[in-house]
C-alpha cells in the first residue's frame, strides 16, 4: 500500500509520455488532480494501520517504507499543497507543451515527496531527495528567463553542495554503524562512545539539511528560487518541497534516529533563532512581495529548527506541527501573491494598493494566511507558535523562547506592511478595473484558509485526535 | 440542569452570528443589521440570565480538560458576569446607532462583521478562566480593532490602525511571556490551579512586570498610550465601542481578574501602579486641554480616566475596587455617549476642529442636552452615576491613608473638569461658525440621550450596580485575602 505512494505517480509519468502523447495531454490535468486529492483524502481519514509497511529485500539492498504519524500529516500537507500547485498551474501557464511538462514534473516530485517522507533509510532518502530536488531545478527554470535560470542555477549548485556533504555523512554512517537504516543507526549511535567521526558524519548531514531547508546563514538561493520560479511552482517550492527535503528529514534524523544531544541542539537554537530575526527583519524592508514572503519562510523555518532544538518530546511536536500549518499559511500566501500577479502583472508593493476592494476572496484569505503566520488566535499558527514557546521554556531556553515571541511582532510587522500596500487602503487608480482572480486561484486559496481556520478554531478537536495520538 | 450553554451562548452566539452578516448582507442590509443587533443582544440576554445565580452567591463553570493545561475552561463569576452585562449593554445600543452612521460608507458587511465579532472575542475574553484561551481572545479583540480602525481606507488611517495592531499586539506578547513564566511556577494556565498553587508562593515581580506592559498597552495607559487618540480616525461608534467604552476596559478587566482576583501582588506594585495611573491621567488631561479635535480631546479624557480605574483597583480595599468596578459601568456609559455625540457633530458639520465650530446648541439641542449630560457623568458631577465612581475610588484610597496620590487625583479630576468644559463651550456656545447643522438622524440622536439618561439614572439607581459589584468583590477579594 505504502510503495503505491510512489509508485503510482511514477507509473503515471511513463503512461502520459507513451506514444500517444497528445491524447494524454488532456488527462493529464485531471490524473494529477485525482492523484493528489486522494492522497490528501487517505492521509486525512485513514489511521498508520491502513500503511502496511512495505519491505523489498534484494541480495545488494533493502528498500523499506513505513508511516508513521509524522510521515502521515507530511504526506497530508504533500497532497494538499500539489493540489494548490496543480490547480494554479493550470491557470497561470498558458502555453500547452509548457502545462503538460508542468504536469509531469510535478508527479515527479510527488513520487519525490512521498518517497521522502515514507522510506526508512538513509540512502533512499538520499535518492529520492535527490530526485524532487531535481524535478525541481526544472520547474523553477520552466519560463526559461534569465532570472529563472540564473535562480535555478545557484540552487542547483547549493544543492549539489548539500548532496555532497550528505552523502559523504551517510558513508560515514555506513561505516560506523554497518548499515543504513534508521532503527540500525540509531541503535548504533546509542551504543556506540561518541566519537569525532559520528560527530563530523552528524554535523555535515546537518549542514546539508539545513543548506536544502534554506535556515539563515545558508539561504542563499532560497529568496531567488521563489522569486523567480513561476507562481505555480513557488507555492510547491515554498509550501513543502523546501519543507520536505530540507526541515521534514531534519525533524526526522534529530528527532527520532539520534539520540539527544545537547551540543547538536545548541546549535539548531542558535541557527533556529538566526534564521527567525535576521529572516524577518529581511523581509520587512522588501518591494518585490514574493521576496517578502520568501524571507517569511526563513523566519518560520526558524520556529521550526528551534522547536526541534529545544530537544523534549514537546518541542518536537511543536515543530511538526509548525511545519504542517507553515505548508498551509504559506502556500496560501503564494497562491494569493499568484493572484495578485496575474491580474495585475506585477508584484512591486509600491504599485499595487487597495486590492481587497476588487479581489476580496484574495484580499480576506491573505489575511487568514498572515494573521496565521504572525501566530495571530484563533488561526492554527497560533496554536503551534504557542507550543514551541511553551515547550523552549519548559527546557529552561527562557531567552530563546521570549526571542521568538517578541519576533511575532517583527512578523507582524512586515505583514502589516504587505496588506497596507497591496490590499488595505484606497485603490489606485489604475488599478480600478482589476478583477477577483479566476476560480481555478480561488479554490486553493479557500482550501488552505478554511484547513487554517478549521485547525484553530477547532483546537480541542486537533488536540484529540492529533497531539494525543501522538504522544502515545 | 445544565446551565453550560448559557456561557456557549453569551460567546459562541456572537462570534459564529458574525460569520453570518456578510452572507446575510448580500440578501438585504436591514436583515444584517437586525441581525447584528440580534446576536449582540442574545449576548446581553444570557449574560442577564445569570444575575440571579451570581447574587445568590453561586457561580457558573464549563471545563473541558486539555493537556499541557491549556483546559478550555469558561467562569461565570461576578466580575466576569458584570463586566459581560456592561459590555454587551453598551455594544447594543452602539450597534442600534451605527444603523444610521454606518449606511452611507462603504464595506459596511465588514463593518458589522467586526463589530458582533469583536462583541463575541470580548465576551469570550471576561469569560474564560485560563491564561491562554483569555490570550486567545484578547489578540481576536485586537485584530477587530485593526479592521475597524482602518474602516475609511485612507493610507494615514490605515497607517494608523497597523500602529495601534502592533502596540498592542507588542503589549499582548510580552503579557504572554509573562503568562508562560506563571505556567513554569504553576504547571498550569488554568486560573483556578494557578490561584491554588500560588496561594503560598507570590507571583514573580518579573511575570507583573510583563503583564502590566500588557494591561496598559490595551488601556492606552502611559507610556503605551499614543495609539489611542490616533484611532479616533475611525467611525465615531468603533471609537464608541473599541476605544471608550470596551476595547479599553479590557486592561483593566484583566488587572482585576488576574492581580486581584486570583494572585496576591508584592507591596510594592501597590505604590508603583498608582503612580503610573496618576502620571497618565495627569499627562493625558494636559493633552485634553490643549488639543483641538474634537475626538482626539475625548480620546485623551480616556487615557485619563482609565487612570483613574487603574488607581481604585491598585489601592486594593473594597471601597476603592467597588469604585474601579462602577467607574468601569459609568464611564463607559458616559464615554460612549460622548464619542457618539461627537459622531454627530462631525458627520453633520463635516469639521472635527473645535476652534471652527461654535453655536451648535441652537441647532442641535438634543445633543448639546445629551453631552452635557454625559461630560457631567466623566466630570464626577452629582447627582450623575460618575460621581459616585469617583467618589468611592477616593473615599477608598484615603481611608487606606493615601493622601497625596489621593490630592494628584484630584488635580486630575478638576482639569477633567475644565477640559470638558472648554469642550462644550467651544463647540455648542458662542456665535455660530459654520452652516447650520441639523441633527438629522432621529435614531442617532436617541441613543445618545439614551446614555445620557442612564448615567443619571445610574447616580440615582446607584445602589443596584453597588449590590452587585460588592456580591462580586466578596467572591473575588474574599478568597484571596
Amino acid at each position: 500500500m505504502t510503495s503505491l505512494l510512489i509508485l503510482i505517480p511514477l507509473f503515471s509519468v511513463m503512461v502520459l509520455n507513451l506514444p500517444s502523447r497528445t491524447m494524454m495531454r488532456r488527462f493529464a490535468f485531471w490524473l494529477s488532480l485525482i492523484l493528489a486529492a486522494s492522497q490528501v483524502c487517505l492521509a486525512a481519514f485513514f489511521g498508520t494501520d491502513l500503511w502496511n509497511n512495505a519491505n523489498i529485500s534484494g541480495s545488494f539492498f533493502q528498500f523499506n517504507l513505513a508511516v508513521d504519524n509524522l510521515s502521515r500529516v507530511m504526506l497530508f500537507s504533500i497532497g494538499i499543497v500539489v493540489l494548490a500547485a496543480i490547480l494554479a498551474g493550470r491557470e497561470l501557464i498558458k502555453d500547452e507543451n509548457r502545462q503538460f511538462n508542468f504536469t509531469n514534473l510535478m508527479l515527479l516530485i510527488l513520487a519525490g515527496m512521498n518517497g521522502v517522507v515514507t522510506t526508512v533509510d538513509v540512502f533512499s532518502l538520499y535518492v529520492f531527495m535527490e530526485i524532487t530536488a531535481v524535478a525541481s531545478f526544472v520547474l523553477i527554470s520552466l519560463q526559461k528567463d534569465r532570472d529563472a535560470l540564473e535562480a535555478s542555477f545557484k540552487y542547483i549548485i547549493f544543492s549539489a553542495l548539500a548532496s555532497v556533504m550528505m552523502l559523504a555523512a551517510i558513508a560515514l554512517l555506513l561505516m560506523v554503524s554497518g548499515e543504513t537504516g534508521f532503527p540500525g543507526i540509531s541503535h548504533a549511535l546509542s551504543n556506540l562512545p561518541t566519537s569525532r567521526l559520528t560527530l563530523l558524519a552528524v554535523s555535515i548531514f546537518i549542514c546539508g539539511l539545513f543548506i536544502k531547508g534554506g535556515a539563515m546563514p545558508f539561504h542563499g538561493w532560497l529568496p531567488d528560487a521563489y522569486s523567480a520560479a513561476p507562481a505555480p511552482v513557488s507555492i510547491l517550492l515554498a509550501g513543502i518541497v523546501t519543507k520536505t527535503l530540507g526541515i521534514y528529514t531534519l525533524i526526522r534524523i534529530v528527532g527520532f534516529v539520534l539520540s539527544p544531544n545537547y551540543a547538536l541542539n545548541n546549535i539548531l537554537l542558535l541557527v533556529g533563532t538566526i534564521s527567525i530575526v535576521a529572516g524577518a527583519l529581511a523581509a520587512l524592508g522588501q518591494k518585490d512581495l514574493k521576496r517578502m514572503l520568501s524571507y517569511s519562510s526563513i523566519s518560520q523555518v526558524g520556529y521550526i529548527i528551534i522547536g526541534l532544538g529545544c530537544g523534549t518530546p514537546l518541542g518536537i511536536f511543536g515543530a511538526i506541527f509548525h511545519l504542517f500549518n507553515h505548508s498551509i499559511f504559506k502556500s496560501l500566501l503564494f497562491t494569493n501573491s499568484a493572484a495578485v500577479e496575474s491580474r495585475t502583472n506585477t508584484r512591486n508593493m509600491e504599485e499595487l494598493g487597495g486590492l481587497a476592494e476588487r479581489m476580496p476572496c484574495t484580499g480576506t484569505t491573505s489575511i487568514i494566511g498572515f494573521l496565521s503566520a504572525a501566530g495571530i488566535p484563533p488561526l492554527s499558527g497560533f496554536w503551534s507558535k504557542i507550543i514551541i514557546v511553551v515547550a523552549l521554556w519548559q527546557a529552561g531556553f527562557h531567552a530563546y523562547s521570549a526571542i521568538a515571541v517578541m519576533a511575532g511582532a517583527i512578523t507582524l510587522a512586515y505583514f502589516l506592511s504587505m496588506q497596507r500596500r497591496v490590499f488595505f487602503g484606497k485603490i489606485k487608480e489604475e488599478l480600478k478595473s482589476t478583477k477577483e482572480a479566476n476560480f481555478n486561484l480561488l479554490l486553493p486559496a479557500l482550501l488552505l484558509a478554511a484547513i487554517t481556520v478549521g485547525a484553530g478554531i477547532l483546537f480541542p478537536f486537533v488536540h484529540d485526535t492529533f497531539i494525543t495520538s501522538f504522544f502515545k | 440542569m445544565n446551565y453550560a450553554f448559557i456561557l456557549f451562548g453569551i460567546v459562541f452566539i456572537p462570534i459564529a452570528g458574525s460569520l453570518l452578516l456578510p452572507v446575510a448582507g448580500r440578501i438585504s442590509s436591514r436583515l444584517r443589521n437586525l441581525l447584528a443587533l440580534f446576536f449582540v443582544l442574545c449576548s446581553f440576554a444570557f449574560s442577564l440570565t445569570l444575575i440571579p445565580l451570581i447574587l445568590s452567591g453561586g457561580t457558573l463553570t464549563f471545563s473541558k480538560e486539555l493537556a499541557l493545561g491549556f483546559n478550555f475552561v469558561l467562569v461565570a463569576d461576578g466580575l466576569a458576569v458584570f463586566m459581560a452585562c456592561v459590555s454587551s449593554f453598551i455594544s447594543a445600543i452602539i450597534v442600534l446607532y451605527s444603523f444610521d452612521y454606518i449606511s452611507h460608507y462603504e464595506n459596511q458587511n465588514e463593518y458589522y462583521f467586526m463589530m458582533v465579532l469583536f462583541l463575541g472575542s470580548m465576551m469570550g475574553l471576561v469569560l474564560s478562566g485560563n491564561l491562554i484561551f483569555l490570550y486567545f481572545f484578547w489578540e481576536m479583540t485586537a485584530l477587530a480593532s485593526w479592521r475597524l480602525i482602518g474602516f475609511f481606507r485612507e493610507k494615514t488611517h490605515v497607517l494608523k490602525a497597523d500602529k495601534a495592531f502592533l502596540v498592542t499586539i507588542f503589549g499582548a506578547l510580552a503579557m504572554l511571556i509573562g503568562f508562560i513564566t506563571i505556567y513554569s511556577q504553576t504547571g498550569s494556565f488554568d486560573l483556578a490551579i494557578i490561584k491554588e498553587s500560588l496561594k503560598t508562593i507570590p507571583v514573580t515581580n518579573l511575570a507583573v512586570l510583563l503583564i502590566l506592559a500588557g494591561i496598559f498597552s490595551k488601556s492606552a495607559t502611559l507610556p503605551f498610550h499614543t495609539w489611542l487618540p490616533d484611532a479616533g480616525v475611525a467611525p465615531s461608534p468603533v471609537t464608541a465601542m473599541l476605544h471608550a467604552a470596551i476595547l479599553v476596559k479590557i486592561g483593566t478587566y484583566v488587572f482585576a481578574r488576574l492581580f486581584l482576583a486570583t494572585f496576591t501582588l508584592d507591596a510594592l506594585w501597590h505604590t508603583v501602579i498608582p503612580i503610573i495611573a496618576a502620571a497618565s491621567a495627569l499627562v493625558a488631561a494636559g493633552a485634553a486641554l490643549i488639543e483641538k479635535d474634537l475626538k482626539r480631546i475625548i480620546a485623551y479624557s480616556t487615557i485619563s480616566q482609565i487612570g483613574f480605574i487603574f488607581f481604585g483597583l491598585a489601592v486594593g480595599n473594597q471601597a476603592a475596587i467597588a469604585g474601579g468596578l462602577l467607574y468601569i459601568l459609568m464611564h463607559g456609559l458616559a464615554k460612549a455617549g460622548l464619542f457618539l455625540c461627537a459622531g454627530i457633530i462631525e458627520q453633520n458639520t463635516g469639521i472635527r476642529d473645535i476652534t471652527k465650530m461654535g453655536g451648535l446648541f441652537r441647532t442641535m439641542p438634543v445633543t448639546a442636552v445629551a453631552f452635557l449630560g454625559c461630560a457631567f457623568s466623566v466630570m464626577g458631577i452629582p447627582p450623575f452615576g460618575g460621581f459616585f465612581s469617583k467618589y468611592l475610588v477616593f473615599s477608598g484610597a484615603i481611608s487606606n491613608g493615601r493622601i497625596a496620590i489621593s490630592l494628584v487625583f484630584l488635580v486630575g479630576a478638576f482639569m477633567t473638569i475644565l477640559y470638558l468644559l472648554r469642550l462644550f463651550n467651544l463647540v455648542f456656545m458662542g456665535e455660530p461658525q459654520t452652516s447650520q447643522a441639523k441633527e438629522k438622524s432621529r435614531m442617532m440622536v436617541a441613543c445618545v440621550m439614551l446614555l445620557a439618561i442612564l448615567s443619571l439614572a445610574g447616580g440615582i439607581l446607584v445602589n443596584y450596580p453597588v449590590r452587585f459589584i460588592q456580591t462580586a468583590i466578596q467572591g473575588m477579594v474574599g478568597m484571596v485575602n
